[in-house]
């Protein structure tokens, strides 16, 4: 009510304060529109993260005497980073993501430049391409575990059968899980990430491109030199978003190894959640969550800054 | 006067419906109740569902059984009980989850009932080490048996008498014999277990450990996973699987085990008695007649005794006096000769009272069941230590053992690391 009697211009009043009035009234509109978005983002994002955070100072765990809570400073940080299982947890993820997203990326580019030409053949092969990505994670975990089973899977069984892989499979193994992990993600998520810089070579202004070929540039010049510097802020987005997501990664990893062999596919989703959802250990669990939501903040800020700076050397030019 | 009348139809019909429900209550003293069971999703939980309307006919209530794998069972009570949500009335509690819920006090301690109903419970017809293991933990009785499990020893009579051998006695005979039967060129392995990173290949391991001589607690209850006397039954428990398993076995959980013994792939496997039944049922097996049961054998020198296993169900703490009651009600149907009896025609596989394992019916149905009621007089239930912190040690040792089957890990080097971690616990 108040905002109303104050708002209500004054007729004696100059004609210049009367428009901030407006402006002012303009804005708390806007305000007003965007409160409930900002509450619901403040209750269901922020205040579990500040919540989470200050979990993770403490000794927490739900099923141990009544769930009391004990200040442990940062023990529960520097035991992830000193425990056995939370640095291979760490190394994993690490891995997973460089392997996963450097593939996808490669990939997705090569399978862009393909499908660039507007054609029916390249719409429908485009339609096919998003099969992968429209299914959830979870099953495609589903999915790969009974193919690559040794004693029924349709791919499993004859690379054991063949000698291509150990009888026991590629899932079972210590130094092929992680590996097989990894394609997995590369089948699903390669489509998504041509699909964005399809986008993005689509949006290409047409004339830049006609002058560099009028100007007898070859096709890798034209490549290099034209299309990966116009085409930038899309790999941006499309590395940012991979990168953020497969960082993440839990359902796959979950439903086929389950972390294992011993803990070779272990990520830190996996282990977090086992921690926070299995054993309760919710002070324990923070930390592991806010390491890994550092890790990607650190992650996306170097991304913006290399990206950055080749935009700039890339406009020097 | 609109007003009067429909408030002389209200109380009319509040006097009506009082009346009914006087009626209803004279034989039917739980009407209107609705009792939910979390529930493991073993051979039981199906069987619960189907007899469950006999007891609404009964006492009015109505019972909804909610099946659950092992870890999402684990997950929806913790949180039911963390929570304080009241989603669950009923719990059917693992053997292992005991410590836990002592010390937490999730469920009702169901001494003073159990005190009170002696005699309708027929509380001797049922196996002590039943109601010792599954449920009894500091004096508290966090949960009342319903369904036990005897460890036993599954083989293949076909195949021991072709290569001419005898059914094992020993742990020892038992290696022995288990590395002779096998031949991948025929896919005939002469031994399954649980491989599967997790509490399967941890529960399987810790089973044979014992049997070994090895144990994961020393003498006063701190942890000892790195025991002399448990790496070397992990040597033995892999060359098992290096030598005598089919390849897929390291990934196996129960069903996957199981499964592989139906399918006449293995020579012999330590299991639930409870998958026994489904070895005599010709529509999954192909064993029908060549299987046997048997007891596990223990080490040269040591004493036998048995692995015991099982469920029992417990009634949450929240749920307030009179629902509670309506529960206990139930348990005490459910664990009655009568129905323990229907249960198991059923194949649920799951005992607890000497009658039944007596029963002349089920003994025509199941020719195993004096292996069960011999291994519940000398069983053991503490092999997998019931303490507050096992999900965690069955976790380490779920890791630490899957490294060693698959990943070259030595067992030393596997078992220190749980042990380190496991000391932080206590």
């Amino acid at each position: 009510m108040s905002i109303a009697t104050t708002a209500i211009p004054s007729p004696r009043q100059p004609s210049r304060r009367k428009s901030l009035r407006f402006d002012d009234r303009r804005q708390l509109f806007l305000l007003a529109l965007a409160l409930p978005a900002v509450v619901y983002i403040a209750a269901v994002a922020i205040w579990p993260l500040v919540q989470g955070i200050g979990y993770s100072f403490f000794d927490y765990n739900l099923l141990r005497r009544g769930g009391a809570k004990t200040f442990v400073g940062l023990d529960n940080y520097v035991q992830v980073l000193t425990d056995g299982t939370g640095q291979r947890a760490l190394i994993n993820t690490f891995v997973f993501t460089i392997g996963a997203v450097f593939f996808e990326f490669i990939l997705g580019l090569g399978l862009a430049m393909l499908l660039w030409r507007d054609g029916r053949f390249n719409r429908i092969c485009l339609a096919f391409l998003l099969i992968p990505v429209t299914i959830t994670p979870l099953v495609v975990g589903l999915i790969f575990r009974a193919l690559l089973a040794v004693d029924y899977g349709y791919i499993g069984y004859y690379l054991a059968e063949w000698g291509i892989t150990s009888p026991r499979g590629l899932l079972a193994g210590t130094t092929t899980a992680l590996p097989t992990l990894i394609f997995i993600d590369i089948w699903e998520w390669t489509p998504l990430v041509a699909l964005i810089l399809l986008a993005g070579l689509k949006a290409l202004p047409g004339d830049i491109l006609e002058a560099a070929f009028a100007d007898g540039a070859t096709s890798w010049q034209r490549f290099r030199l034209v299309i990966l510097p116009l085409l930038l802020p899309t790999v941006f987005l499309a590395l940012v978003l991979r990168m953020m997501d497969a960082f993440r990664v839990f359902d796959s990893i979950f439903v086929t190894t389950g972390g294992g062999p011993g803990d070779a596919t272990t990520s830190l989703m996996v282990y977090g959640v086992k921690q926070g959802l299995q054993f309760f250990n919710i002070g324990y669990a923070s930390a592991i969550a806010n390491i890994s939501i550092l890790c990607i903040a650190l992650m996306a800020a170097a991304f913006t800054l290399l990206i950055r700076r080749a935009d700039v050397k890339a406009n020097e030019q | 006067m609109i007003k009067t009348s429909a408030l002389k139809l209200g109380v009319a019909a509040f006097a009506l419906a009082s009346a009914v429900a006087t009626a209803g209550a004279a034989d039917k003293p739980l009407a209107g109740t609705t009792l939910t069971i979390a529930s493991q999703n073993d051979q039981f939980a199906s069987v619960i569902a189907k007899l469950a309307p006999e007891f609404e006919e009964k006492t009015g209530a109505t019972v909804k059984v909610d099946i659950l794998d092992y870890g999402s069972l684990l997950t929806k009570t913790q949180a039911d009980f963390v929570g304080h949500t009241k989603s669950y009335d009923l719990i059917t509690m693992d053997i292992v989850w005991a410590g836990q819920y002592a010390e937490n006090g999730y469920t009702v301690d169901l001494n003073d009932l159990m005190k009170r109903d002696a005699a309708e419970l027929q509380i001797d017809d049922i196996y002590p080490a039943t109601l010792k293991y599954i449920g009894q933990y500091n004096g508290k009785q966090v949960a009342f048996p319903f369904a036990g499990y005897a460890a036993v020893l599954a083989y293949r009579k076909d195949l021991l008498d072709a290569a001419g051998l005898k059914v094992p006695e020993t742990a020892e005979d038992f290696v022995a014999t288990a590395l002779k039967l096998t031949d991948p060129s025929k896919k005939i392995y002469g031994f399954v277990a649980n491989g599967q990173k997790g509490p399967a290949v941890a529960q399987d391991w810790l089973q044979y450990n014992a049997q070994l001589g090895g144990s994961v607690l020393d003498a006063s209850g701190k942890p000892a996973l790195n025991s002399d006397a448990n790496i070397a039954s992990l040597k033995v428990y892999k060359e098992l699987f290096d030598k005598a398993a089919p390849p897929g076995a390291v990934d196996y959980d129960w069903g996957g085990r199981e499964e592989s013994f139906r399918q006449g792939l293995a020579a012999m496997m330590e299991t639930w008695s409870v998958g026994a039944p489904g070895y005599y049922d010709p529509t999954m097996s192909k064993v029908v007649d060549t299987v046997g049961i048997t007891y596990t054998p223990v080490a040269k020198g040591m004493e036998p005794k048995y692995g015991l296993g099982g469920w029992g169900m417990a009634i949450n703490a929240d749920i307030d006096k009179e629902k509670q009651e309506a529960a206990w009600t139930f348990i005490k149907w459910l664990t009655s000769p009568e129905v323990q009896k229907e249960m198991n025609m059923n194949g649920a596989g799951s005992y607890i009272r000497k009658s039944t394992l007596a029963d002349p019916d089920l003994n025509k149905k199941y020719p195993f069941l004096p292996i069960i009621a011999k291994s519940f007089d000398n069983a053991d239930g503490d092999y997998r230590p019931r303490i507050p912190q096992y999900p965690e040690i069955q976790d380490l040792l779920g890791t630490a053992v899957n490294a060693v089957l698959v990943g070259g890990v030595d067992p030393k080097t596997a078992l220190d690391d749980a042990q380190a971690q496991a000391v932080k616990l206590f």
